[in-house]
C-alpha cells in the first residue's frame, strides 16, 4: 500500500468509526472522505479480493444477499456490501470496513448500479459478472435499456477475461459480441409453442435483423425462450436451466434446478430468477447443489421476506412498486394468495419515486379485478392519480375507499374486510407509512427490511 | 352496447413508453360510458393499415432505437394514415407519434429521419437538454386546461395549417420558445404529454370518441354522449 493509499485508508476508517459509533450511520462519507484523498483507492483495496460484480435494473440487492449465503457454504471470508451501497462511495466503505482476512484470498460480492459498474473496473478486474435483467426503470431519472446496458457493456470493456453470468431469458444480454466467456442461466420447464409477447412489453426486437420477436415460452415481460422468425436469431444455449417450476404463493416457491429440487421462502417468479442467479454463481465456484439447497433453506431472512406487520389483527405486508415491471409481478405475486385479501396503493412522486407517475398505467391492475377484491384503499400525496388507475381497471366504487391521508389509511386498513391486507407502496410513501406505523407502536423505527 | 368503434393501435408493441397504453384503457373507459365498445387492434412492423378498417387511431412514444425502425416502416402505411387524416379520422399522437406524423425528426445519433408528413410540423434535436416535468397547457377555443407530464428531447415547430393543443401555462411545450404545446389537425391531436394525457384529460378522450362517432354514423343523434360529464381526475 502506497503512503498515500495508507493515509486515505486510515481517514476512512476512522470517519466510519466516528460516523457509527457516535452517528450510527456512515455507509458512504468514509468512501467519500478516502476517495478525496486517494481517488485510486479501490485498486489498493480491491486487490486482495476475487470480486463478482452483480449488477441489473431488478433483484440486484437479492441476488447479491444470495450468493453471498450460497458461497458462504464453501468459501469462510466473503466481503459484501449492504444494501443500497451500489455506488462508487458505499463500494470504497465496504471495502474500508472489511477485517483484514486471516487465510486465503478472499471473496466479495458486490452489488453495482448499472451506471457504476466502469467505476469499480476501472480498479478491480473481477472474477464474474452477473447480469440479472434490464427493465424501463424510472426514465425522468434512468436511460432507455439500451443506454442501460451498454453503460454496464463499458464497465465490462476493462475486465474482458472476466465470466460473464447472464439471465438468458432477457434477449438484450445476447445482443453483443463480447469477448468474455459468457454462461446462461434461464427457465426450460414448458413445451415449446409459438407466440409473441403482450403488446405492451418493451424490449421485443430482435437485436439482429429488428424484427418483432417470438417466444417459445416466456415468463414475464420480454424474458424466455425467444426467437426469430425471421434471421434464426434465438434464445443461447442455458447452462443452468429451471427445469421444473412447481407450487407459487406470496411466501413460499418450489422448483428445480438442472433437476434438483429447491424450494425458498419467498413468492414472486423474479425471485425465482433471482435464486436461479444464485445458483449459477454458486456452480461457477464449485458449491455443490445440495449446499445450495442448504444454503435456500437456511437464510429465509435473507430473501428479505415480505414482513408482515400486525395491524389490530390485520395480516398488513407493505410491498416496495417502482417500475412497470416489478408491479407487475407483485400483482401477479399476491395473485397466488388463496386467502381473500384488501390491496392498498399508495402513491407519491417524489424524486425517489420517480417524479413522472406514467408508470402506474404500465402495471396490469386489470388481472386483479377477475378475485373480487372486497375492499380498496388508495391514498398518498399522487392519491387521484392512482384511484383513477384503479377505477379504469374496474374496482367499483363501493368496494374503493379514497383516503390521501397516511394516518387515516392505517384506520381504514383496521376496519376492512380481510384478515390479509397487501399495501403497494412507492419508496417515500412506505417510508411514511412505516414512520406512522412505527409511532403507533406497531413496528420498530426504521426500514426494517 | 349500441355502438362500435375499430380502433388501431399504431406499433402498440413497439412504441409504448411512459404508460401511453393507459390512452387505450382511457378510451375505453369512457366509451363504455358512452355506450361504445372498442375493438383495439395492434398495427406494427409489416402489417397493413386500411384507412377504411378503422375509425380511431392512436399512436403512443418509444423509446430511440424502436421509433428509428418504426420511422422506417410507417412509410409502408403512409398513403393510408394519410387518407385517414384527411377523410377526418380522429387520431391521438404523443411524443414519437406526433414526431413521426411530420416531416422529420433528429434522431438520438444526430441523423435526420423521416416522418410520414401528413401534419406539417418539424422536430429537432437540443444537445443534452430534455424538457422534463410537470406541465399545464390551455386551449384557447374552448377554453380547457390540460394537465400532463413532459419528458422530451425533440423540438417541435408546428407548420401552417396546425394549431397547437394549447398554450403553456407553465412548463416547456413544443419547443420551449413560441409557447405552444402539441398541435390539431383537423381531427387529430398531438401531444407531448405523458401521465397518460387521456387519463387526465377525460375531455379530449370525450373530443376523439365523438369524433369518430359523428364520422362513422353520420345520422345518429349523440347530444348524448357530447354531455357525458367528465371529472376531475388530477
Amino acid at each position: 500500500m502506497s503512503f498515500r493509499s495508507g493515509v486515505a485508508t486510515f481517514a476512512g476508517k476512522s470517519s466510519y468509526w466516528f460516523l457509527h459509533t457516535f452517528l450510527h450511520g456512515g455507509s458512504s462519507l468514509p468512501g467519500k472522505i478516502t476517495l478525496k484523498l486517494d481517488p485510486n483507492i479501490l485498486r489498493t483495496l480491491g486487490a486482495k479480493y476475487d470480486v463478482i460484480v452483480i449488477t441489473g435494473t431488478n433483484g440486484k440487492t437479492l441476488t447479491t444477499a444470495l450468493t453471498v449465503s450460497v458461497l458462504h457454504e464453501k468459501y469462510p471470508s466473503i466481503l459484501t456490501n449492504p444494501t443500497g451501497s451500489n455506488m462508487e462511495q458505499g463500494i470504497v466503505t465496504t471495502f474500508l470496513n472489511a477485517k483484514n482476512p486471516k487465510t486465503g484470498r478472499p471473496l466479495a460480492v458486490l452489488e453495482v448500479d448499472e451506471a457504476n459498474v466502469i467505476k469499480v473496473t476501472q480498479y478491480i478486474e473481477p472474477k464474474g459478472f452477473v447480469f440479472t435483467n434490464i427493465f424501463r426503470d424510472q426514465m425522468d431519472r434512468y436511460g432507455e435499456i439500451y443506454t442501460t446496458y451498454q453503460k454496464i457493456l463499458d464497465g465490462v470493456a476493462l475486465a474482458p477475461n472476466a465470466t460473464i453470468i447472464a439471465n438468458g431469458d432477457s434477449p438484450i444480454f445476447h445482443s453483443k459480441e463480447l469477448p468474455n466467456p459468457i454462461q446462461y442461466y434461464g427457465f426450460d420447464n414448458e413445451p415449446d409453442s409459438d407466440f409473441k409477447a403482450k403488446p405492451n412489453t418493451d424490449g421485443v426486437l430482435c437485436p439482429n435483423c429488428e424484427h418483432i420477436l417470438h417466444y417459445h415460452s416466456l415468463t414475464y415481460s420480454n424474458q424466455g425462450k425467444y426467437f426469430c422468425p425471421n434471421c434464426g436469431f434465438s434464445r443461447p444455449e442455458l447452462t443452468y436451466r429451471l427445469t421444473k417450476l412447481g407450487e407459487q404463493t406470496p411466501t413460499s416457491s418450489k422448483f428445480e434446478i438442472d433437476g434438483h429440487p429447491f424450494k425458498i421462502q419467498v413468492g414472486g417468479t423474479y425471485n425465482i430468477y433471482n435464486a436461479l442467479a444464485a445458483y449459477a454463481v454458486g456452480r461457477f465456484m464449485d458449491v455443490e447443489p445440495e449446499q445450495i439447497s442448504d444454503a435456500f433453506n437456511a437464510n429465509q431472512q435473507v430473501f428479505g421476506r415480505q414482513e408482515v406487520i400486525d395491524v389490530d389483527g390485520k395480516r398488513v405486508t407493505i410491498i416496495l412498486v417502482k417500475n412497470p415491471v416489478g408491479l407487475d409481478q407483485v400483482l401477479h405475486m399476491i395473485g397466488t394468495d388463496t386467502h381473500p385479501f384488501s390491496l392498498v396503493g399508495l402513491l407519491n412522486a417524489n424524486y425517489a419515486d420517480g417524479i413522472d407517475t406514467s408508470w402506474i398505467w404500465d402495471g396490469d391492475f386489470e388481472q386483479l379485478t377477475d378475485r373480487d377484491i372486497p375492499a380498496v384503499i388508495t391514498g398518498g400525496e399522487r392519491y387521484k392519480d392512482i384511484t383513477f388507475r384503479l377505477k379504469v381497471a374496474g374496482i367499483p366504487d363501493d368496494k374503493h375507499i379514497v383516503e390521501p391521508d397516511l394516518e387515516k389509511v392505517v384506520d381504514r386498513i383496521k376496519k376492512v374486510p380481510t384478515e390479509r391486507v397487501y399495501v403497494l407502496a412507492t419508496y417515500t410513501a412506505m417510508l411514511q407509512l412505516r414512520k406512522i406505523l412505527a409511532t403507533k407502536g406497531y413496528i420498530k423505527e426504521g426500514l426494517g427490511v | 352496447m349500441t355502438y362500435e368503434l375499430n380502433v388501431a393501435h399504431l406499433y402498440g408493441d413497439l412504441m409504448n413508453t411512459y404508460g401511453d397504453v393507459g390512452n387505450i384503457l382511457a378510451l375505453n373507459y369512457y366509451a363504455k360510458q358512452m355506450d361504445v365498445h372498442l375493438n383495439v387492434n395492434v398495427v406494427s412492423l409489416e402489417d397493413d393499415f386500411k384507412a377504411a378498417d378503422y375509425d380511431l387511431a392512436f399512436f403512443g412514444g418509444g423509446q430511440d432505437f424502436e421509433q428509428t425502425i418504426v420511422s422506417q416502416d410507417i412509410q409502408t402505411k403512409k398513403a393510408e394514415l394519410t387518407k385517414f387524416i384527411e377523410s377526418d379520422g380522429p387520431l391521438l399522437a404523443i411524443c414519437g407519434g406526433f414526431q413521426l406524423l411530420g416531416h422529420y425528426y433528429i434522431g438520438a445519433d444526430g441523423e435526420k429521419l423521416p416522418g410520414i408528413g401528413a401534419l406539417d410540423h418539424y422536430t429537432l434535436a437540443q444537445d443534452h437538454n430534455r424538457f422534463i416535468g410537470n406541465i399545464v397547457i390551455k386551449n384557447q377555443e374552448t377554453g380547457e386546461t390540460y394537465h400532463g407530464f413532459e419528458n422530451h428531447q425533440g423540438r417541435t415547430f408546428l407548420g401552417d395549417g396546425e394549431r397547437p393543443l394549447g398554450n403553456v401555462v407553465s412548463g416547456k411545450g413544443n419547443n420551449g420558445e413560441d409557447g405552444t404545446e402539441g398541435a390539431i389537425y383537423k381531427n387529430v391531436y398531438c401531444s407531448y404529454f405523458h401521465g397518460p394525457i387521456l387519463t387526465r384529460n377525460g375531455d379530449i378522450a370525450k373530443h376523439l370518441l365523438v369524433a369518430a362517432l359523428r364520422r362513422k354514423y353520420p345520422d345518429a343523434d349523440f347530444s348524448q354522449q357530447e354531455a357525458l360529464p367528465i371529472p376531475a381526475t388530477f
